[in-house]
Formats: structure tokens, C-alpha cells, sequence
């Protein structure tokens, strides 16, 4: 730890950058076509379907990149690595924004309790979603990538029928994450330029920080985007459309027909389970 | 009751709370006194009546407390104290500003990342101690005279010349997140240095003769306690009374670091 010092301080900044906020860019980007995917024109439909539609064309584009264990792997590596001395570090210090109420003060502050519970999220986020823990969701939704919208939105609601009060706090839950996470990356991007010295003078400094703003509320926007949109979404009716994507006829009982059928049994040839993520 | 502390415009009487503690080990506690004062009164002005009437607002005798000054005019450091929660010099600390009232009250605190000797006297050999660490000087000693110094352009004398304005008060590491108390020596060397240091660092590798020392300098720098902690809260280049660019320092220092370290990774050495 003493002998690295360095390294280790060189390399958390790092994977704060890449490949942790490159990912953050990628998907929440992504995620935010649930909203904007409506003026996909590639996609057949009204509004809703090609919201449901985009989405679900990014999701399976994902799902077969080539090596996505590996970047999955990766990924999860760098997180727990940031994670792991963020801690470490953010606990080597002691905040001090009562006496001194400096807005760069309450940033360094914010930096580490958005750390915190971005972790939190983060933990949550990959475990129900992807790891199946169903337990942890109010309604025991479980996530499909070929179900990815109408599984989503059941997962932020509690369940199929409007919502539940555990399913807004699992909504809020997201809300605040992504909030976290965002803040946490631009204001990331602020200080890594310091520390790599980057930024040198007040007005370099500042000019910077403007970016990162822009990036920030760039990113602030898509994050809410992808929360609401989800959670405005019936899940019934996203499925229906999910159906015919795959080449199924959607029925009126295709809500709970879908929701008894074993994804990965299907097999159909226009689904190849790839146990991947998103 | 003779009002030293005043100048005598604008007669008023404030409430000082103090910290007091009778030595390095000793339980802090407070005591208050009633203080007059005046139009130009500062914090240092008020000690030294107090320390003339040693007598608290409950009307017992107490010692008179004990507390650093030299220059009197913001130059040397020595006074430097947390005023109303906040760090910064007693001398240059003016009543006016704090107290316009009469009955307002002013807290006056020892600072808290030094190990205090006695009430608001503290020791700060460890900035000394890094200061050291980080061979803050330039290296002229030898068996030779090295002729005239080295030549140096406006533009360097500019940035240096308020680098070299550092009094080392301590301001800077009081109000730093990620500087704090350590009692014990021999972790000196390995906790966070702090703005002041850094800066110093910077400015002595700015130097012609200085820079010899350069590579250590940023080797120690590298390591433990070094820039790298720093947390960017930005609070030192906030309450810096001397205004240097301590931020700028650290963010060219960061520079120099990753120059260094990238130079030492491909050459070795
Ligand atoms: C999506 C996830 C995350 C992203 C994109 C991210 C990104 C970043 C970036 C870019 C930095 C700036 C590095 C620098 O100043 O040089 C940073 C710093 C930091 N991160 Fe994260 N981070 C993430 C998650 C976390 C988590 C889960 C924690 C855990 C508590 C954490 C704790 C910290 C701390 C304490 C710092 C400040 C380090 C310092 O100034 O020395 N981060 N992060
Ligand atoms: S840099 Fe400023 S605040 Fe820090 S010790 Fe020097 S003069 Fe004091
Ligand atoms: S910028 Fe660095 S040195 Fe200055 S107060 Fe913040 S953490 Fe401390
Ligand atoms: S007595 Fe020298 S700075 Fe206050």
C-alpha cells in the first residue's frame, strides 16, 4: 500500500474515468432511449411501441458483443477497485463544511457520500438485476433481457398493477443513485484534471468546470429520462410489444403467459439466451 | 474600568468566550470574559486585556491566558487562531467586524490539527518537520564559490514572489479536510503534508540552484502524505491570509508528479 502509493492513488482516478464513467455515459445514454426512442423512425409503431422497440434493439445489440464476460468482468473489477480504496480514502479524511462553506468544500463532502451510496446502488442495481436476486424486489420481478423494458418498469413499480409503496421507494431508490452517480462522475472529472495536472491556473480550473457542468447536466438529464421513463411504463402493455418483436403474437392473456414462460427455454431462433447484461 | 483595548470611539463591551487548557494533556474548558472595546480593536488587543484583568464574568480570578504574537501586522504567523469557528490571524482579526454590538459575542479556540502547548498556544513542528521533509530550501553549501545567482525572468519572479509570501501560519492545514491531528512524530513522514508545504515544494523547484533537488522533491512528494492525498476541497486557497495560489500549486505539482513518475517508470532511475 505505502510502496504504491502512487500508482494505487493514479490508477482510482483512472478507473473513475474509464472504464467506470465511460460505462456511466454508455448506458445511462442508452437506457434513456426509453424516452427519446420515440422519434426512432427505424423502428414501426406509435410512440410507445418505438420507445419499447429502440430500447429493446439496444439491449440485445449489447447482448451480443463479442466478449461480454470479459468486459463485464472488467467492469465490475474496476468498480469494486474504486470502490474498495474510495472508501479507504474518503474515510481519511474529515469534513469540515460547517465552519468552512465553501461550495468546493461541499463538493469534496458530496464527492464522498455520493461514493457511498452510488455504491449502495450500484450493489443493488446488479444484484437484482442481474445476478437474480428476485427477494430484493417488491413483487419478486425477475430481469429479462428479452423482457428488458416491461421487467424494468415491474422491478420500479413492485409489480404489474400500478404502483406499490415499496415500489415507489425502490423508484426514489434509483432516482437518488443516479443522481448520486452523476454528480459523483462530472465532479470526478473536475478534480481528476487537478490531480493529473491537467488544469493548472483558477482560470483553467474554472473553464473545466464549465465542461464538467455541461457534461454533468448532460448526463443528469439522460439518467432522469431513463428513471421516469421506466417507471411511467405499463408493463403490461410494454410486454405486448416486446412479444411482437420476437415474432409473437401478443394475446390477452400474453401478460401472464410470458410471465410463466422459462426465457431460456424458448430457444425460438430469434432468441439466443447470452446470459448477458444491461 | 480602564478600556486599553479601545481607542475609544464607539465604546462597547463584547463577551469573549475562550478555550482554555493548562497544558498538552490537560481537559480543555471555557471561560468568559467581559471585555471593552473600541473602534480598531483586534483580537490580539483583547487577549492582552484580558491577560492585564484575569478576572471572568462570574467574578473569579483565573490565570491570564496564554497565546502566541510577534509582527502584529499579518507577517509572521504566530497569532493564528480559530476566530468564531474559523481560522485565521488574532492581530489582523478586528473586533468591528466581529462584534459591531455591545454584549456581542466572540469565540476565540486554539487550532485543531496542532497539539496545543497551552490555551491557545499550539505547536506546529510538524509543518517545520515537512517543510524539511520536503527540502524546502536551496542547496548553496559547499567547498567553492558558486558565483552569481542564476538569472531568473520577470514572469518566474511574478509567480514566485507571492510563493514566497508563505508565513507558514498553518491556516491552510486547519482548514483542510484531509489535514489532520497528529501527535505522534513518527507519523510525520507519513501523513498528508498539506497546501503549504506543496506550494513551497513548487516554488523551490522553480528555482535555477533549487531544482537540483527537484527529483526528491517529487519523489517524497510520490509517496504517502504527498499530493496525491490532497482531496481538492480547495479550502486552504480560501482562507490562505497571504492569498497565495495554493490550488494552482497543487495542480503543478500534480503535473510535475506525473512527469516525474512516467520519466522514472520508462528511464529507472
Ligand atoms: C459509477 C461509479 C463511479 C464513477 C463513475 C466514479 C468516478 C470517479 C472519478 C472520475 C473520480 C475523480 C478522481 C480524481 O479526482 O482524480 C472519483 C473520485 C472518487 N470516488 Fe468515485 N466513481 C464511482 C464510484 C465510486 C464509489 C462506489 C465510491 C465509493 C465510496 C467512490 C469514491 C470516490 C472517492 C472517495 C473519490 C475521491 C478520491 C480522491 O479525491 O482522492 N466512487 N470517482
Ligand atoms: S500557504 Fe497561506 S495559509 Fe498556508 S501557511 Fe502559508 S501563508 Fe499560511
Ligand atoms: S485542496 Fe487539498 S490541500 Fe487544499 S484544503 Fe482541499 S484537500 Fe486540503
Ligand atoms: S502577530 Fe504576526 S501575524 Fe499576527
Amino acid at each position: 500500500m505505502e510502496r504504491h502509493h502512487f500508482l494505487l492513488r493514479r490508477l482510482h482516478s483512472l478507473t473513475g474515468i474509464v472504464p467506470i464513467g465511460l460505462f456511466l455515459v454508455m448506458h445511462l445514454t442508452t437506457n434513456s432511449t426509453i424516452l427519446w426512442g420515440a422519434f426512432n423512425t427505424r423502428i414501426d409503431g406509435e410512440g410507445f411501441d418505438r420507445r419499447v422497440g429502440t430500447f429493446q434493439k439496444e439491449v440485445e445489440f449489447i447482448n451480443e458483443l463479442p466478449l461480454l464476460l470479459l468486459i463485464e468482468i472488467t467492469l465490475w473489477g474496476a468498480i469494486a477497485f474504486h470502490s474498495v480504496l474510495g472508501v479507504y480514502y474518503a474515510t481519511s479524511g474529515k469534513g469540515n463544511t460547517g465552519a468552512y462553506r465553501y461550495q468546493s468544500n461541499l463538493r469534496y463532502s458530496l464527492q464522498r457520500w455520493t461514493g457511498y451510496l452510488g455504491f449502495l446502488f450500484i450493489v443493488y442495481h446488479i444484484a437484482t438485476l442481474r445476478w437474480g436476486w428476485s427477494f430484493l424486489v417488491p413483487g419478486g420481478t425477475e430481469w429479462s433481457h428479452h423482457f428488458a423494458a416491461s421487467t424494468l418498469a415491474a422491478a420500479l413499480r413492485g409489480g404489474d398493477e400500478g404502483f406499490t409503496a415499496l415500489g415507489v421507494a425502490v423508484s426514489l431508490f434509483y432516482f437518488l443513485g443516479v443522481t448520486a452517480l452523476v454528480f459523483h462522475f462530472a465532479n470526478g472529472l473536475w478534480t481528476a484534471a487537478i490531480t493529473w495536472g491537467l488544469t493548472v491556473t483558477v482560470t483553467a480550473q474554472k473553464r473545466w468546470g464549465y465542461a464538467c457542468t455541461a457534461i454533468g447536466a448532460g448526463l443528469m438529464v439522460a439518467g432522469w429520462a431513463s428513471v421516469v421513463g421506466f417507471a411511467a411504463l405499463d408493463p403490461a402493455e410494454a410486454r405486448q410489444v416486446e412479444m411482437s418483436l420476437h415474432g409473437e403474437v401478443p394475446t390477452d392473456g400474453g401478460e401472464a403467459e410470458a410471465r410463466s414462460m422459462d426465457v431460456s427455454s424458448r430457444g425460438g431462433d430469434t432468441i439466443e439466451h447470452s446470459g448477458g447484461q444491461h | 474600568m480602564a478600556a486599553e483595548a479601545s481607542t475609544g470611539m464607539n465604546e462597547r463591551v463584547i463577551r469573549v468566550r475562550l478555550k482554555r487548557q493548562d497544558g498538552p494533556d490537560a481537559r480543555p474548558r471555557w471561560e468568559s470574559f467581559d471585555v471593552p472595546v473600541g473602534t480598531g480593536s483586534n483580537v490580539t488587543s483583547v487577549l492582552q486585556w484580558i491577560c492585564a484583568h484575569p478576572v471572568t464574568v462570574e467574578g473569579k480570578n483565573t490565570t491570564p491566558p496564554v497565546y502566541d504574537s510577534g509582527c502584529l501586522e499579518e507577517v509572521c504567523g504566530s497569532c493564528t487562531m480559530v476566530v468564531n469557528g474559523r481560522v485565521r490571524q488574532a492581530c489582523s482579526a478586528l473586533i468591528d467586524h466581529y462584534c459591531p454590538k455591545d454584549g456581542d459575542e466572540l469565540t476565540l479556540e486554539p487550532m485543531t490539527k496542532f497539539p496545543v502547548v497551552r490555551d491557545l498556544s499550539v505547536d506546529r513542528s510538524r509543518l517545520f518537520s515537512n517543510l524539511e521533509r520536503m527540502r524546502a530550501w536551496v542547496p548553496v553549501d559547499g567547498t567553492y564559490d558558486l558565483g552569481a545567482g542564476p538569472e531568473e525572468t520577470p514572469e518566474a519572479q511574478q509567480t514566485r514572489y507571492v510563493l514566497s509570501t508563505c508565513m507558514s501560519c498553518g491556516c491552510c492545514l486547519e482548514a483542510c479536510p484531509q489535514y489532520t491531528l497528529e501527535t505522534d512524530e513518527e507519523a510525520w513522514d507519513r501523513a498528508f503534508v498539506g497546501a503549504a508545504v506543496i506550494s513551497q515544494a513548487r516554488y523551490f523547484n522553480m528555482h535555477e540552484t533549487g531544482s537540483s533537488l527537484k527529483k526528491v522533491r517529487l519523489t517524497e512528494l510520490s509517496g504517502p502524505g504527498g499530493v496525491s492525498d490532497c482531496g481538492n476541497a480547495q479550502n486552504c486557497v480560501n482562507v490562505c491570509p497571504k492569498e497565495i495560489p495554493l490550488t494552482e500549486s497543487i495542480a503543478a505539482i500534480g503535473r510535475q508528479v506525473t512527469a516525474h513518475n512516467i520519466r522514472q517508470f520508462f528511464s529507472g532511475d
